[in-house]
Protein backbone atom coordinates (compact mmCIF):
# COMPACT_ATOMS: atom_id res chain seq x y z
CA UNK A 1 0.00 0.00 0.00
CA UNK A 2 1.05 3.57 -0.95
CA UNK A 3 1.77 5.98 1.96
CA UNK A 4 -0.68 8.08 0.22
CA UNK A 5 -3.65 5.70 0.52
CA UNK A 6 -3.61 5.93 4.39
CA UNK A 7 -5.14 9.76 3.74
CA UNK A 8 -6.62 9.92 0.73
CA UNK A 9 -9.74 10.41 2.16
CA UNK A 10 -8.21 13.65 3.52
CA UNK A 11 -5.77 14.70 0.52
CA UNK A 12 -9.20 14.27 -2.04
CA UNK A 13 -11.17 16.50 0.41
CA UNK A 14 -8.28 19.57 0.08
CA UNK A 15 -7.70 18.57 -3.50
CA UNK A 16 -11.57 19.91 -3.61
CA UNK A 17 -10.64 23.20 -2.28
CA UNK A 18 -7.69 23.52 -4.04
CA UNK A 19 -9.39 22.76 -7.57
CA UNK A 20 -12.08 25.36 -6.62
CA UNK A 21 -9.51 28.24 -6.51
CA UNK A 22 -9.86 30.26 -9.90
CA UNK A 23 -6.81 29.41 -12.07
CA UNK A 24 -7.51 32.11 -14.31
CA UNK A 25 -6.63 35.07 -12.74
CA UNK A 26 -3.88 34.07 -11.05
CA UNK A 27 -2.08 32.73 -14.29
CA UNK A 28 -2.63 36.17 -15.94
CA UNK A 29 -1.31 37.99 -12.68
CA UNK A 30 2.10 35.95 -12.65
CA UNK A 31 2.47 35.96 -16.65
CA UNK A 32 1.96 39.75 -16.31
CA UNK A 33 4.84 39.66 -13.54
CA UNK A 34 6.56 37.62 -15.92
CA UNK A 35 6.55 40.10 -18.69
CA UNK A 36 7.88 42.72 -16.66
CA UNK A 37 10.58 41.15 -15.38
CA UNK A 38 12.24 40.02 -18.57
CA UNK A 39 11.43 43.97 -20.06
CA UNK A 40 13.36 45.14 -17.18
CA UNK A 41 15.87 42.54 -17.64
CA UNK A 42 16.37 43.74 -21.40
CA UNK A 43 16.55 47.03 -20.19
CA UNK A 44 18.97 46.87 -17.95
CA UNK A 45 21.69 44.41 -19.58
CA UNK A 46 21.07 46.11 -23.18
CA UNK A 47 21.43 49.43 -21.42
CA UNK A 48 24.73 48.51 -19.44
CA UNK A 49 25.85 46.90 -23.27
CA UNK A 50 25.29 49.98 -24.90
CA UNK A 51 27.19 51.56 -22.08
CA UNK A 52 30.07 49.32 -22.35
CA UNK A 53 29.96 49.25 -26.19
CA UNK A 54 30.03 53.17 -26.25
CA UNK A 55 32.88 53.58 -23.75
CA UNK A 56 34.61 50.89 -26.21
CA UNK A 57 34.10 52.58 -29.13
CA UNK A 58 35.51 55.94 -27.81
CA UNK A 59 38.44 54.50 -26.88
CA UNK A 60 38.94 52.73 -30.26
CA UNK A 61 41.07 55.89 -32.16
CA UNK A 62 43.72 55.91 -29.08
CA UNK A 63 43.82 52.15 -29.55
CA UNK A 64 44.13 51.86 -32.55
CA UNK A 65 46.73 55.00 -32.61
CA UNK A 66 48.39 53.18 -29.74
CA UNK A 67 48.87 50.09 -31.71
CA UNK A 68 50.77 51.80 -35.12
CA UNK A 69 53.04 53.39 -32.04
CA UNK A 70 53.92 49.75 -30.86
CA UNK A 71 54.39 48.38 -34.31
CA UNK A 72 57.11 51.33 -35.20
CA UNK A 73 59.07 50.42 -31.97
CA UNK A 74 58.76 46.60 -32.89
CA UNK A 75 60.29 47.74 -36.59
CA UNK A 76 62.97 50.18 -35.01
CA UNK A 77 63.89 47.02 -32.54
CA UNK A 78 63.96 44.69 -35.29
CA UNK A 79 66.66 46.57 -37.23
CA UNK A 80 68.66 47.90 -34.88
CA UNK A 81 68.87 45.07 -32.54
CA UNK A 82 67.36 41.86 -33.42
CA UNK A 83 68.94 39.87 -30.52
CA UNK A 84 66.95 41.77 -28.57
CA UNK A 85 63.48 41.48 -30.80
CA UNK A 86 61.10 39.27 -28.53
CA UNK A 87 62.22 40.95 -24.81
CA UNK A 88 61.67 44.66 -26.31
CA UNK A 89 58.31 43.68 -27.42
CA UNK A 90 56.95 42.32 -24.68
CA UNK A 91 58.45 45.13 -22.63
CA UNK A 92 56.66 47.90 -24.76
CA UNK A 93 53.29 46.06 -25.27
CA UNK A 94 53.33 45.16 -21.55
CA UNK A 95 54.02 48.88 -20.71
CA UNK A 96 52.20 50.23 -23.38
CA UNK A 97 48.88 48.10 -21.63
CA UNK A 98 50.16 48.86 -18.14
CA UNK A 99 50.33 52.63 -18.60
CA UNK A 100 47.53 53.48 -20.95
CA UNK A 101 44.35 53.87 -18.71
CA UNK A 102 42.38 52.83 -22.22
CA UNK A 103 42.70 49.32 -21.30
CA UNK A 104 41.48 49.51 -17.66
CA UNK A 105 38.55 51.16 -19.30
CA UNK A 106 37.53 48.83 -22.06
CA UNK A 107 38.31 46.12 -19.10
CA UNK A 108 35.81 47.54 -16.89
CA UNK A 109 33.31 48.18 -19.43
CA UNK A 110 33.54 44.54 -20.60
CA UNK A 111 33.46 43.74 -16.88
CA UNK A 112 30.54 45.42 -16.49
CA UNK A 113 28.74 43.92 -19.47
CA UNK A 114 29.77 40.59 -18.08
CA UNK A 115 28.53 41.29 -14.51
CA UNK A 116 24.94 42.61 -15.98
CA UNK A 117 24.46 39.46 -18.14
CA UNK A 118 25.26 37.19 -15.00
CA UNK A 119 23.39 38.66 -12.34
CA UNK A 120 20.09 39.01 -14.45
CA UNK A 121 20.69 35.46 -15.76
CA UNK A 122 18.04 33.18 -15.06
CA UNK A 123 19.86 29.81 -14.76
CA UNK B 1 -1.07 16.83 -23.25
CA UNK B 2 2.15 17.68 -22.84
CA UNK B 3 4.25 16.24 -19.55
CA UNK B 4 5.45 18.68 -17.08
CA UNK B 5 9.14 17.86 -18.12
CA UNK B 6 8.41 18.79 -21.72
CA UNK B 7 6.52 22.22 -20.83
CA UNK B 8 9.53 22.96 -18.48
CA UNK B 9 12.15 22.49 -21.30
CA UNK B 10 9.82 24.60 -23.08
CA UNK B 11 9.81 27.37 -20.73
CA UNK B 12 13.46 27.38 -20.22
CA UNK B 13 13.88 28.49 -24.04
CA UNK B 14 12.06 31.57 -23.18
CA UNK B 15 8.46 29.87 -24.41
CA UNK B 16 5.86 32.08 -21.67
CA UNK B 17 3.16 29.54 -23.05
CA UNK B 18 4.32 26.24 -21.84
CA UNK B 19 5.52 28.26 -18.80
CA UNK B 20 1.82 29.63 -18.39
CA UNK B 21 0.18 26.19 -18.81
CA UNK B 22 2.54 25.16 -15.76
CA UNK B 23 1.27 27.60 -13.55
CA UNK B 24 -2.28 26.90 -14.59
CA UNK B 25 -1.71 23.28 -13.75
CA UNK B 26 -0.10 23.63 -10.30
CA UNK B 27 -1.32 27.06 -9.03
CA UNK B 28 -4.45 25.37 -7.06
CA UNK B 29 -1.67 23.14 -5.29
CA UNK B 30 0.87 25.59 -5.14
CA UNK B 31 -1.55 28.61 -3.66
CA UNK B 32 -3.33 26.06 -1.41
CA UNK B 33 -0.10 24.95 0.29
CA UNK B 34 1.05 29.06 0.50
CA UNK B 35 -2.18 29.66 2.14
CA UNK B 36 -2.04 26.80 4.86
CA UNK B 37 1.17 27.55 5.74
CA UNK B 38 1.27 31.24 6.08
CA UNK B 39 -2.75 30.85 7.52
CA UNK B 40 -3.93 33.64 5.54
CA UNK B 41 -5.08 33.77 1.88
CA UNK B 42 -4.05 36.77 0.74
CA UNK B 43 -0.27 36.14 2.37
CA UNK B 44 -0.51 32.90 0.67
CA UNK B 45 -1.13 33.96 -2.91
CA UNK B 46 1.86 36.27 -2.60
CA UNK B 47 3.65 34.11 -1.30
CA UNK B 48 2.82 31.54 -4.85
CA UNK B 49 3.14 34.87 -7.10
CA UNK B 50 6.82 34.98 -5.66
CA UNK B 51 7.09 31.29 -6.28
CA UNK B 52 6.10 30.74 -9.87
CA UNK B 53 8.22 34.33 -10.57
CA UNK B 54 11.38 32.53 -8.57
CA UNK B 55 10.13 29.55 -11.03
CA UNK B 56 10.52 31.33 -13.69
CA UNK B 57 13.97 32.67 -13.15
CA UNK B 58 15.17 29.45 -12.21
CA UNK B 59 13.30 26.99 -14.29
CA UNK B 60 16.33 26.16 -16.50
CA UNK B 61 17.96 24.09 -13.15
CA UNK B 62 14.58 22.18 -12.82
CA UNK B 63 16.08 18.43 -13.84
CA UNK B 64 13.22 16.22 -14.46
CA UNK B 65 11.34 14.24 -11.76
CA UNK B 66 8.57 15.56 -10.32
CA UNK B 67 7.52 19.01 -11.02
CA UNK B 68 5.30 19.57 -7.33
CA UNK B 69 8.23 18.54 -5.52
CA UNK B 70 10.66 21.22 -7.20
CA UNK B 71 7.51 24.05 -7.09
CA UNK B 72 6.60 22.63 -3.58
CA UNK B 73 10.72 23.22 -2.81
CA UNK B 74 10.56 26.73 -3.93
CA UNK B 75 7.43 27.71 -2.56
CA UNK B 76 8.64 26.10 1.26
CA UNK B 77 12.12 28.54 1.06
CA UNK B 78 9.52 31.31 -0.40
CA UNK B 79 7.28 30.67 2.98
CA UNK B 80 10.41 30.67 4.97
CA UNK B 81 11.58 33.64 3.33
CA UNK B 82 8.56 35.45 4.17
CA UNK B 83 8.80 34.50 7.64
CA UNK B 84 12.04 35.84 8.57
CA UNK B 85 11.03 39.21 6.86
CA UNK B 86 8.00 39.38 9.40
CA UNK B 87 10.58 38.94 12.16
CA UNK B 88 8.87 35.88 13.23
CA UNK B 89 12.37 33.71 13.13
CA UNK B 90 10.93 30.85 15.38
CA UNK B 91 12.80 27.55 14.70
CA UNK B 92 10.33 24.61 13.17
CA UNK B 93 10.56 23.24 16.95
CA UNK B 94 9.21 19.56 16.95
CA UNK B 95 7.36 20.62 20.89
CA UNK B 96 6.44 23.63 19.65
CA UNK B 97 2.65 24.58 20.05
CA UNK B 98 0.36 25.85 18.04
CA UNK B 99 0.73 28.88 16.36
CA UNK B 100 -2.62 31.16 16.83
CA UNK B 101 -3.67 32.82 13.48
CA UNK B 102 -5.45 36.34 13.74
CA UNK B 103 -9.14 35.34 13.91
CA UNK B 104 -12.10 37.70 14.00
CA UNK B 105 -15.10 36.84 16.41
CA UNK B 106 -17.17 35.94 13.47
CA UNK B 107 -14.83 33.64 11.91
CA UNK B 108 -14.30 32.16 15.68
CA UNK B 109 -17.86 30.82 15.75
CA UNK B 110 -17.71 29.32 12.65
CA UNK B 111 -18.25 25.62 12.03
CA UNK B 112 -14.84 24.09 12.32
CA UNK B 113 -14.29 23.41 8.38
CA UNK B 114 -10.77 21.61 7.63
CA UNK B 115 -8.58 24.49 7.66
CA UNK B 116 -9.39 25.37 10.86
CA UNK B 117 -8.85 21.73 11.93
CA UNK B 118 -5.46 22.12 9.81
CA UNK B 119 -4.45 24.98 12.47
CA UNK B 120 -5.53 23.33 15.35
CA UNK B 121 -1.88 21.21 15.19
CA UNK B 122 0.95 21.95 16.34
CA UNK B 123 3.38 23.95 13.33
CA UNK B 124 5.39 20.92 12.19
CA UNK B 125 2.47 18.30 12.10
CA UNK B 126 0.53 21.23 9.79
CA UNK B 127 3.69 22.01 7.69
CA UNK B 128 3.81 17.98 7.03
CA UNK B 129 0.64 17.73 6.96
CA UNK B 130 0.56 20.11 4.31
CA UNK B 131 2.89 18.94 1.85
CA UNK B 132 2.08 15.13 2.11
CA UNK B 133 -1.74 15.08 2.91
CA UNK B 134 -2.69 18.41 1.54
CA UNK B 135 0.14 19.06 -1.18
CA UNK B 136 0.25 15.39 -2.09
CA UNK B 137 4.31 14.86 -1.86
CA UNK B 138 5.45 11.78 -0.41
CA UNK B 139 7.03 11.33 2.92
CA UNK B 140 11.02 11.59 1.20
CA UNK B 141 9.59 14.39 -0.90
CA UNK B 142 8.41 16.19 2.05
CA UNK B 143 12.20 15.47 3.75
CA UNK B 144 13.97 16.76 1.33
CA UNK B 145 11.75 19.73 0.33
CA UNK B 146 11.95 20.74 4.51
CA UNK B 147 15.36 19.33 5.25
CA UNK B 148 14.06 17.61 8.44
CA UNK B 149 14.86 13.52 8.82
CA UNK B 150 12.59 11.29 6.75
CA UNK B 151 11.30 9.97 10.65
CA UNK B 152 10.27 12.79 11.89
CA UNK B 153 7.95 13.51 8.59
CA UNK B 154 6.46 10.37 9.06
CA UNK B 155 5.83 10.77 12.73
CA UNK B 156 4.27 13.90 12.48
CA UNK B 157 1.70 12.94 9.36
CA UNK B 158 1.07 10.13 11.36
CA UNK B 159 0.08 12.14 14.56
CA UNK B 160 -0.98 14.81 12.41
CA UNK B 161 -3.97 12.97 10.42
CA UNK B 162 -5.21 11.18 13.26
CA UNK B 163 -5.42 14.23 15.41
CA UNK B 164 -6.86 16.15 11.85
CA UNK B 165 -9.41 13.12 11.94
CA UNK B 166 -10.67 13.70 15.66
CA UNK B 167 -10.81 16.92 15.02
CA UNK B 168 -13.22 16.77 11.94
CA UNK B 169 -15.07 14.07 13.47
CA UNK B 170 -15.47 16.19 16.56
CA UNK B 171 -16.96 19.10 14.66
CA UNK B 172 -18.83 17.03 12.53
CA UNK B 173 -20.56 15.53 15.82
CA UNK B 174 -21.12 19.15 17.25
Amino acid sequence: MREQDAYKDLSDLFRVEDNALPAEPFTRQVMHNVRKRKRMRRFVVGGLGLIGASIAALQLPELLGEWVGVDKTVTAALTTAPSELSTAAVNQLSAAAMSNPMWLAIAAGAALCVFAVSAFERA
Amino acid sequence: MRSDPDLAHSAAQGNESAFAELVRRHQGKVRGMARRLAGSEATGDDIAQVTFLTAWQKISTYAGGTFSAWICTICWREFLQWRRRQKMEIEFDETAEIIPFDRSADQTEMRMDLTRALETLSEAQRVCVVLCVATGLTHQEAADVTGWPLGTVKSHVLRGVALLRTRLENANVA
